[in-house]
């Protein structure tokens, strides 16, 4: 069923997403596999993952682009798994925005209610509503190859909530531009979010837009979800060793556990949160940010090293540390003051034991 | 001429610098040999259709005050017409397939489209002569069938000429819409349909509107073939099928009135360029042709009112969608599939019964033998036309694969004032119809006592093929990128080093293609040789053409056969050069 949230003292028509074991074949290849998940009203979802990952395939099956070989995909509680893509009433963001380009701007926004055959007073008035509220008022007659990359963005937006759809799906729309413009276009996007209170799906295989604008992020990879999550969980509690590394820089120390401790490559004792499983080989995480490099080794352990190259990013300084077993670690020590530490010095590298997470897959 | 066809002008992407380049010095040879040879003789035939030196309007008048030309000119525009509309309704499903279908019809639909359009119209006319005749292969099948009793006239009426006719000009269609169809982003129709419009309703709101530059170009260029179309309508056509074409070479080689002849080219050639004039306010034409310096279709500004019918309708098509069941896609796919059998069975068909062991055409065949290409490769006059045809496509290759190369690097690489102007110019002798640049050219020749000589018909070719050479060789250039021949002078190389090493190896693939394709233009063509030709060059295409108009023998269809395997191997070669450049 729809629903009615409140947003800004107004009422908004939204509704949840739901999708039960979907899966699609191209051939032998499983694109998307046995993939389920609950996007409750109102809520802004990422779908994460490398190109290949399904995420795109899951969202054109949202939206009836493509069938999905079986499962079911549920707006509120009603099935749309066999809905043609223009009666789901979705609102779908694509790609460098798809903008019609013999239409204006005007035209473009009007489309959708066009398609629905309402009234040209009732059109007109709606799309001057909503050009106004995305600042494009003025340009309502303009082109859509006459205007900036971030003012189609906007009409992209307004032809997609003209209609009032519960739900708006957007495939990586921020694909295609340069930096800068992509950091103020996010904003834009979770603002808006903000405003109209609907749920959103969003797609992108950029980590740091994920993990910006997402009330949670669904990691992909070989057409599974590996893991659902907010954004803070998804980096500090990675569920594999696939989005530990996909999420961010992480460093990968291979551990034994033996009777509740953490030995290291040497045997060493290391830092760790409390394990209670049975004994076996395991992935230690800890992300650069977290690892220390200091001259001795405090009471819950270390890896002893040297430090083997520094590099200077301007905020940070990167140090890279060997191991007398040969293994490689990364530190990132934000330059608020002046550190002493040379190439070659010998060092112990450690973290706080709740920093890192024990991985067993 | 090049000033009216300046409207069709690309604007240089980098015209700031008003000075030519040194890179557009390599432009000169080239433009020098088009002026001579296509822009003066074309001005020429205009002088004489006045009467050049006592000028006088009297040829002009001449054509008003004849009932009989007057005829001529309504046949030539009903039958262009007719064919126009024809091509257009069945070209339509195979190009839209060739946009959106999957790969194995899409692979069939380009062999369906690109074998035909490459192989001699001489030899499809040919195929429809055999497939049409009394005792065709037709008739031959209606009467088996019990549906007549006896042969019906397929041939030598306005049936038969518009039925050939169509067939041949349809690839000529159907590329240009292709062209423009697959620019459309896909994403736009599925964004159509995320906003609430059904299948017909998207294709009508947004493909629809946005492949009309392609269609109205494909109307266009083969409204202007069809005018000037020489060949088909010649040998299908019945008595009272005479089209203007007819007229001009009835004028100049039976009854030897120039002037009048070429008052009747000079109507033909003004209605040419005010078609092109009024299509280039809708489209650049020389995109179509493969000249995209800019973004295909980036002026979309001027197609409001088309548009806004199609939304009219588009979106009144909605609402229908909620009691017509969706039909799946499939109409589409199979239909453009069944035409595409019928682009290619003509050809197929000739190229079955020239294996034939009997001395006519029955079809299906009494039993195999090589009977027709021995008696193509052991006749004397058959061997001596293939050879003079070999000779002269030589010279006209080395001359306009020479030429046109060097306008190619000129125009990539060069920036000069009037490079729309000049590109007009290049491609012009494919768009202006061969029989009145063959009647120019003959006027011309004449002058220089060359007509008649293996020689000068060489030179009209190459006119006709430099333009194929140059679009192919530009489209190569597109990928040579300048750094790297940057890169090889900063590692050492001197000019000419770089030449042979960098730039010869990258442009070689595209200059062995582009001569394939020039060989090609000049070994088929029949129109040039019969006005250059002076009945004293008998070449192939022809002894072909004598031969189909005596009588219909069975050698000439061993040698469409082998034109047409020519032609395939034209195509297989460049399209492995074309893949082996990218691996």
């Amino acid at each position: 069923m729809l629903m009615k949230a409140t947003v800004n003292g107004t009422d908004v028509k939204t509704a949840g997403i739901t999708l039960h074991d979907l899966q699609k074949r191209y051939g032998s290849a499983m694109a998307v596999d046995d993939v389920s998940l609950s996007v409750s009203p109102g809520e802004f979802i990422s779908l994460l993952g490398p190109s290949g990952s399904g995420k795109t395939t899951t969202l054109m099956m949202i939206a009836g682009f493509e069938m999905p070989d079986s499962g079911r995909v549920l707006l509120g509680d009603k099935d749309i798994t066999r809905l043609p893509p223009h009666r789901r009433e979705l609102g779908v963001i694509f790609q460098n925005y798809a903008l019609f380009p013999h239409m204006t701007v005007a035209e473009n926004v009007a489309y959708p209610l066009r398609m629905r055959r309402m009234a040209k007073a009732e059109i007109e008035t709606r799309v001057h509503r909503i050009l106004d509220q995305v600042h494009l008022g003025a340009l309502a007659s303009r082109y859509p190859h006459q205007m900036s990359g971030g003012q189609q963005q906007r009409v992209a937006i307004a032809r997609a909530l003209v209609f009032d759809p519960p739900v708006l799906l957007l495939d990586e729309p921020l694909g295609a531009l340069d930096k800068k413009l992509r950091e103020h276009l996010r904003n834009e996007i979770k603002t808006l979010h903000k405003e109209v209170g609907k749920t959103m799906i969003y797609v992108t295989h950029d980590q740091d837009e994920a993990l910006a604008m997402s009330d949670r992020v669904a990691v992909m990879h070989e057409g599974r979800i590996r893991q659902v999550s907010a954004p803070k969980d998804i980096y500090r509690r990675p569920a594999d060793l696939f989005v530990a590394g996909f999420v961010g820089e992480v460093n990968l120390i291979p551990v034994k556990l033996k009777s509740g401790i953490v030995h290291g490559p040497a045997g060493e004792r290391l830092p760790s949160p409390p394990w209670q499983d049975a004994d076996r080989d395991a992935t230690l995480c800890v992300r650069p940010e977290h690892l220390r490099l200091e001259a001795s080794a405090g009471s819950s352990g270390g890896i002893q090293g040297r430090i083997s190259g520094m590099t200077f990013v301007g905020d940070a300084t990167v140090l890279e540390f060997r191991s007398e077993t040969g293994l490689q670690l990364r530190s990132k020590v934000l330059n608020v003051s002046d550190h002493s530490m040379e190439v070659g010095d010998p060092c112990v590298a450690s973290w706080v034991a709740n920093d890192a997470t024990i991985l067993t897959d | 001429m090049a000033g009216t066809m300046s409207s069709l002008a690309i604007k240089g992407a980098q015209s700031s610098r008003p000075w030519p380049t040194p890179w557009a010095w390599l432009l000169l040879p080239g433009s020098v040999f088009l002026v001579v040879l296509f822009v003066v003789p074309l001005t020429g035939l205009l002088l004489l259709a006045f009467g050049m030196p006592n000028w006088t309007l009297a040829n002009f008048s001449r054509i008003g005050d004849t009932p009989v030309y007057l005829t001529v000119m309504r046949n030539t525009l009903e039958i262009s017409v007719t064919v126009t509309a024809l091509a257009f309704v069945l070209s339509y499903p195979i190009a839209y397939a060739l946009t959106t279908g999957g790969m194995v019809l899409r692979t069939f639909l380009l062999i369906g489209v690109v074998l035909p359009y490459f192989t001699s119209t001489l030899a499809r006319t040919f195929a429809w002569i055999v497939l049409l005749g009394r005792n065709g292969v037709v008739n031959q099948f209606l009467l088996e069938l019990g549906w007549v009793s006896q042969p019906i006239p397929l041939l030598y009426n306005r049936f038969g000429v518009i039925l050939g006719m169509t067939h041949i000009v349809m690839p000529m269609m159907i590329l240009p819409m292709y062209t423009v169809m697959s620019s459309i982003d896909p994403k736009l129709m599925r964004a159509a349909r995320a906003n609430g419009a059904s299948p017909l309703a998207a294709f009508l709101t947004i493909f629809l509107p946005l492949s009309l530059p392609g269609l109205i170009a494909g109307v266009l260029l083969v409204f202007i073939y069809c005018l000037g179309f020489y060949i088909t309508p010649a040998l299908m056509g019945g008595l009272s099928d005479v089209m203007i074409t007819m007229a001009i070479s009835s004028q100049i080689l039976e009854q030897l009135n120039w002037n009048f002849g070429a008052a009747l080219s000079v109507v033909l050639l003004l209605a040419v360029l005010s078609l092109l004039w009024i299509g280039s306010r809708f489209f650049p034409i020389e995109q179509l042709l493969g000249f995209s310096d800019g973004k295909l279709g980036s002026s979309v500004t001027r197609r409001q009112i088309g548009a806004k019918m199609l939304m009219r309708i588009g979106s009144a098509a909605n609402a229908l969608d909620r009691w017509f069941p969706s039909m799946r896609g499939r109409g589409v796919p199979i239909l453009a599939g069944f035409l595409a059998v019928l682009l290619l069975l003509p050809v197929l068909i000739v190229a079955y019964l020239s294996f034939s062991a009997s001395s006519y055409f029955v079809f299906p065949l009494p039993g195999y033998s090589l009977r027709n290409y021995e008696a193509f490769l052991f006749d004397t006059l058959w061997v001596r036309a293939t050879f003079t045809s070999i000779r002269i496509a030589l010279m006209a290759v080395a001359m306009a694969t020479a030429l046109g190369a060097m306008l190619a690097f000129g125009l990539s690489r060069g920036t000069m004032p009037g490079r729309g102007t000049m590109i007009a110019l290049l491609l012009s002798p494919i768009i202006m119809p061969t029989v009145i640049v063959a009647v120019a050219t003959y006027f011309l020749l004449a002058r220089w006592g060359l007509q008649g000589t293996e020689f000068g018909l060489a030179l009209g070719h190459a006119v006709h093929a430099i333009p194929y050479v140059v679009v192919i060789v530009v489209a190569n250039l597109r990928d040579l990128n300048p750094s790297y021949e940057r890169a090889a002078r900063s590692l050492g190389a001197g000019p000419w080093a770089t030449m042979r090493t960098i730039v010869a190896p990258l442009v070689l693939p595209a200059l062995i293609v582009a001569s394939f394709f020039a060989f090609l233009a000049s070994f088929d063509d029949v129109v040039y040789v019969l006005f250059l030709g002076i009945g004293k060059i008998t070449t192939l295409p022809m002894r072909m053409w004598e031969g189909i108009r005596q009588d219909i023998s069975p050698t000439i269809a061993a040698v469409a056969t082998l034109q047409m395997l020519f032609a395939t191997i034209v195509i297989v070669v460049g399209t492995l050069l074309r893949r082996q450049k990218k691996t």
